[in-house]
């Protein structure tokens, strides 16, 4: 099995995104490792606006990469309060290499904290990890 | 799913692996897609393409099963020469395009995709008469693409410049020793570039990577997978079987047809014919950042005439959205066309001359030695 980043102060979803309790119910979002490595080459990433209302499941932005559109999901609804175009717009590729890092996407002031709690913790993602068997 | 020699070897190395053609590849090392491609364009790129299909064919009857069997002018060969082909259905659909290696008169190969071998082997044998036999070499050949402007350097290094000196674009040497490997060393690939693919026994492709990837080191060889194979051959200009071409795709009006010589009697003849000026294949580059997605519809005028067939990045042109798309629309280099895809977003597309990147693939060897 490859090995891959999980790190243990943040929550995670289903589709490879994470979500990092910043408090005052403002949390910041990325893609994990694992997604870092299976989409290959980042190229270009279509940010949300601050002050956008991003609902929870929804896409939040696109990451483009040399072969594909990747939609990532907003796993917690709120408003975008923060972008991270500086790094992304020069560096897209950060992601690849720091996705828990530099390679942060936005920050969201979620409505309620209960959409960070039904995200999966460490344990709970690295046995997603696992039963995908790779 | 199949694992060439090589996979733990490309594990080592940090690889992603995907599934291609049922076979577990490369898609990119840690290196990373983008940097493989510029390796390649810039110094030399080695790809494991052990998954491709090989078959060896003999007998006094194979020139003229050849020539009932594939679309090129395969007569006009010599001895030592590749020859890019496609081999047709009844229909003018490509049941595979292949590259066809004369050793002489009575001794040919014949290299496939990999996700088509079986159905390949399966159409030879269908057509087989006379004098001539058919030997699936597949699973016992090991296949090495060394591609890229030091490529030249790196083999020579270890089988000596002089055989290489002469050796022109697509032409091989049946026999020459690379590292202690016994291999066929054919001027021929799919990025653009100046290269090699190089055929070997299948239990000494290690030996014969190990070997390149140590002479190489200081030609600033590197590991590619299948995701810059991609990049470089959709900017070389050149098809992928099942996108571009495929069994229910007339090859016609497409930038491949120097591949067709109607001078001869072939399966599929009569159905380009009677497709001629029905379909076409196009390159195009996308304006933004952003990609379509294959399938895209193509809109030109108003009106929908084809689709996306390869969504890609040009790596070397600023790393704009590039692709090929089908058409039953004759367009011309420069025509602005919308594409459009199923969720309904437009984008602004331009029709290019094809290849989008002219490499070093033609020219003379001795210039790079």
């Amino acid at each position: 099995m490859a090995n891959y980043i999980v790190p243990n102060d943040l929550r995670y979803t289903k589709t490879h995104e994470w979500a990092k309790d910043l408090g005052g119910n403002k949390f910041r979002v990325g893609i994990t490792d694992y997604a870092a490595k299976h989409i290959g080459d980042v190229t270009y990433v279509e940010l949300p606006h601050i002050d956008d209302e991003l609902d929870k499941d929804e896409p939040g932005c696109v990451i483009e990469t040399v072969k594909s559109s990747e939609d990532v999901y907003n796993s917690i609804g709120g408003t975008v309060v923060l972008e991270n175009g500086d790094i992304l717009n020069e560096n897209p590729e950060i992601i690849n290499s720091d996705p828990y890092g530099e390679g942060w996407l936005y920050e969201i002031k979620a409505k309620s904290a209960d959409d960070f709690k039904a995200l999966m913790s460490r344990a709970e993602y690295e046995k997603l990890l696992e039963e995908l068997g790779d | 799913m199949n694992k060439t020699p090589l996979f733990d070897t490309h594990r080592d190395l940090g690889a992603t692996i995907g599934d291609f053609g049922g076979w577990s590849m490369p898609l990119w090392y840690k290196t990373g897609q983008l940097k493989e491609h510029i390796a390649t364009r810039e110094a030399c790129g080695i790809f494991d393409i052990c998954h491709m299909g090989e078959f060896i064919v003999t007998g006094k009857d194979t020139l003229a099963f050849w020539n009932r069997l594939l679309s090129n002018a395969i007569t006009a060969m010599v001895d030592g020469q590749a020859m890019y082909n496609f081999m047709l259905n009844e229909e003018g659909g490509v049941v595979d395009d292949c590259i066809l290696y004369r050793f002489n008169a009575d001794y040919w190969m014949l290299v496939v995709n990999a996700g088509t071998q079986d159905g390949d082997y399966a159409w030879l044998k269908k057509h087989q008469s006379g004098d001539v036999k058919i030997e699936n070499i597949g699973p016992a050949t090991g296949k090495l693409d060394l591609q890229g402007p030091t490529a030249p350097k790196v083999v020579a290094k270890l089988a000596g410049k002089e055989k290489l000196a002469d050796l022109k674009f697509f032409r091989f040497i049946p026999e020459i020793v690379i590292g202690g490997v016994k291999c066929l060393l054919s001027r021929t690939g799919y990025t653009g570039e100046v290269g090699f693919e190089i055929y070997c026994p299948i239990d000494e492709t290690k030996k014969l990577w190990d070997a390149l990837m140590t002479a190489g080191a200081e030609f600033g060889i590197t590991p590619a997978g299948l995701g810059a194979r991609d990049t470089l051959r959709l900017e070389a200009g050149l098809p992928l079987h099942g996108h571009e071409i495929g069994p229910t795709l007339p090859a016609v009006g497409t930038p491949w047809e120097f591949a067709i010589n109607y001078d001869h009697e072939f399966i599929g003849k009569s159905a380009l014919l009677a497709n001629k000026g029905k379909h076409f294949v196009y390159p195009v580059i996308v304006e933004g950042r952003r990609k379509p997605g294959s399938h895209a519809h193509a809109i030109v005028g108003g009106k929908e005439c084809g689709e996306v067939t390869s969504d890609i990045l040009a790596v070397s042109l600023d790393k704009k959205p590039a692709g090929f798309i089908r058409t039953t629309c004759e367009l011309k280099s420069g025509d602005a066309l919308t594409l459009k895809n199923a969720q309904g977003a437009e984008f602004a597309a331009k029709v290019m001359d094809n290849p989008l990147w002219k490499g070093t693939s033609r020219k003379k060897m001795d210039s790079f030695l």
